[in-house]
């Protein structure tokens, strides 16, 4: 039983990082209706942005660790948010009106380019963020010692999650990105500016990447230029998981694929894992085509 | 003028055909085949170097058995090709013994050549199973077999006692290998493998993994894949405090591996890997790289290189017994044992297989150095 706990918060970790990535790709899927394949690289950068302003910029010697971590995770979040703008002004605007196909061959390219600039301007190599930059304190639930990071990945990411929905759903711009992703045309007649609704898409969506990027890079202590690919993956199958377009899908998305993951791996067999997930999100997608909480079906892509 | 010059030219000829004469009546011709262009330049070039210093060493030394020994080395490109040229090239210019080269499939072109024309050859980077599996008489290695590793860890692993071991590897042949020439000596030696499975490369969390292994509660860990995964594992395993013993294979030989994993984790971690040149600890090794050092200014970056040198020591011990031609040769090196070389004790079995243990364990020191275990 003590082992199901500890499987399950390691779900949770795993997940609550999927669940981060897998907003980004909904958010945008919601009012686009399309698959940013640039986004798992989004989050590399984040990872790399860290690295960079922690480590080589020697951020870190500069003022009290917790908080030199803090400034970098706002930082991070600020600079791959504007990346995702730029990215959706030069990589997508100019293909609104084109073939669904152009955009998404445009977001491979985005992402084939993103991958590349990572590798010339760090290194092919593997980046290893130093040890004191992590909180190493262990907490005991239950008579588990549970690592500290664990706790603060998922409380993090459970945050950022719930301040999103807050704005979502609370506020007159969450309005309108609700009204956009529902029907565009009737949204500017209700006098929403579109493109500065999917402009401001384009900046949370990255931005939450990047934050999640960094969060990795400093929980797991190593990040690589190809890191980007695997989480983005899954956390696109999250996002469909959790029923695509659909914000509360994709938390939901995500921590249960974390979870499935693990649980996998612990009960049954480890080299299996990836298979036995994608087997049961081919089962809900059979029983639900739409996902869990999905309203619409994925049929544009 | 002309007369003079002409006169001069004869005499230099004379006496040139005077010393090729007493040359040819007392020295050995020994080739060397190396990847001295290509991908594997620097290799190759460490190996010239080291066999032409031991040649010089030997020649200062009064020569082996009375003959001056003469060096051909000749250029494999690191290419199956060009070897097959190469030891065209070596079999015509009267070598009796050819020592190289580095790479299995480049030393298999030039196997059959060298055997046809009744030349000793000795690889050193050479490592794939087959090459000894062939019934070649005149062909032996100074390196270890591909599954000399699985015997080494499963040795290291009886040494230190452990009963409950956990096997993990990660899916690759080469990590897949190891795992299961671990488990197959294991399973002989009478130590009981109690959880064997993979997990995925390139992943950050091993959590799910390590909790599971935990649960099966081993004594020791052996993960056989690389130094990325390797360093995560020991991190996070440190991270949930459990404190079991984890152990490696040459993969995880990279000094990342304690950066990835943290000092504190990764300290008393271990694996088995053929030793650095500067770790080499026997006398005979650190004299001569302390002679290497002073004659080209560095140290030779991989230990294979040095396996060209243990090779010209095992036929300089054959020469000096007074074996000259190759059936001679080959007859005393498939019996000889326990010469002291460079990477440790020199022998070779009856296929002209390396005997003796090469491999090493290393232990990752407080500090967080890679410190060579003695044997």
């Amino acid at each position: 039983m003590e082992q199901f706990f500890q499987q399950l918060l390691n779900g949770l970790a795993v997940g609550g990082i999927y669940a981060l990535v897998a907003l980004g790709y909904t958010m945008v899927y919601g009012v686009l209706k399309l698959i940013n394949f640039a986004h798992g690289d989004l989050f590399t950068i984040g990872a790399y942005l860290g690295f960079t302003l922690l480590v080589s910029c020697k951020l870190a010697g500069m003022m009290p660790v917790t908080l030199a971590v803090l400034l970098v995770f706002v930082l991070a979040g600020l600079f791959v948010a504007l990346i995702g703008y730029l990215l959706e002004r030069t990589a997508y605007r100019p293909l609104r009106r084109a073939d669904r196909l152009s955009a998404v061959v445009s977001a491979l390219g985005a992402s084939i380019f993103f991958q590349n600039a990572v590798m010339l301007v760090s290194d092919a190599r593997t980046q290893v963020f130093p040890d004191f930059l992590r909180p190493t304190f262990t907490v005991h639930i239950f008579g588990m010692g549970v690592p500290g990071v664990r706790l603060l990945i998922i409380a993090a990411s459970v945050l950022l999650m719930l301040g999103l929905w807050a704005f979502i759903q609370r506020t007159r711009t969450g309005a309108a990105i609700r009204a956009v992703a529902i029907d565009q045309g009737a949204s500017r007649l209700m006098g929403i500016n579109v493109d500065r609704i999917i402009s401001l898409v384009f900046l949370i969506g990255p931005g939450l990447g990047g934050i999640a990027g960094l969060m990795v890079g400093l929980c797991y202590g190593q990040i690589d230029f190809v890191m980007g690919w695997g989480y983005g993956l899954k956390a696109f199958i999250a996002a469909i998981l959790g029923g695509i377009g659909n914000i509360p899908g994709a938390m939901l998305g995500g921590f249960l694929l974390g979870i499935i993951e693990t649980l996998a791996a612990g009960y049954i067999a480890i080299a299996w894992k990836d298979a036995i997930a994608f087997c049961v999100l081919i089962l809900i997608l059979i029983i639900r085509p739409t996902g869990i909480l999905g309203e619409r079906t994925a049929d544009k892509l | 003028m002309k007369k003079l010059l002409c006169t001069v030219l004869l005499s230099v000829a004379a006496m040139g055909f005077v010393c090729l004469t007493t040359a040819k009546a007392a020295s050995v011709k020994i080739g060397l085949m190396c990847p001295l262009t290509g991908k594997w330049a620097s290799e190759g070039q460490d190996m010239k170097n080291i066999v032409s210093l031991l040649v010089d060493q030997a020649n200062a030394r009064g020569g082996m058995n009375g003959m001056t020994v003469e060096l051909v080395v000749e250029d494999d490109a690191g290419d199956p090709r060009t070897a097959a040229l190469a030891a065209q090239k070596l079999a015509s210019s009267g070598v009796v013994a050819v020592i190289g080269t580095y790479g299995s499939a480049v030393t298999e072109a030039s196997q059959n050549i060298l055997a046809e024309s009744e030349i000793v050859q000795i690889g050193t980077g050479s490592t794939s199973v087959r090459l000894t599996q062939k019934g070649l008489p005149l062909f032996f290695r100074t390196c270890p077999r591909d599954d000399a590793q699985g015997v080494a860890a499963g040795a290291a692993i009886v040494r230190g006692g452990y009963k409950k071991v956990a096997l993990l590897h990660d899916n690759s042949s080469y990590a897949r290998g190891l795992a299961e020439e671990s488990q197959a000596v294991l399973k002989k030696a009478g130590v009981n493998v109690i959880f064997f499975d993979a997990l995925t490369p390139g992943e950050r969390d091993y959590n799910a993994i390590l909790t599971k292994l935990h649960a099966a509660d081993p004594d020791l860990v052996f993960f056989t894949g690389y130094y990325p995964e390797t360093g995560m594992l020991l991190r996070q395993k440190k991270e949930m405090g459990w404190n079991v013993a984890m152990m490696g294979g040459d993969a995880a030989n990279h000094q990342d591996l304690v950066k990835i994993a943290g000092v504190d984790a990764a300290e008393g971690y271990f694996f088995v890997s053929p030793p650095l040149p500067q770790d080499l600890d026997s006398q005979a090794a650190k004299d001569f790289l302390a002679a290497y050092k002073a004659k080209y200014n560095s140290v030779p970056v991989s230990v294979w290189a040095v396996l060209a040198g243990d090779a010209f020591k095992t036929l300089e011990a054959a020469i000096a017994a007074g074996k000259t031609d190759a059936a001679a040769i080959a007859e005393f090196l498939h019996g000889l044992k326990g010469l002291q070389g460079f990477s440790g004790e020199l022998g070779f079995d009856a296929k002209g297989d390396r005997l003796g243990e090469f491999y090493r364990t290393y232990t990752v020191a407080k500090d967080g150095h890679f410190a060579l275990q003695p044997k």
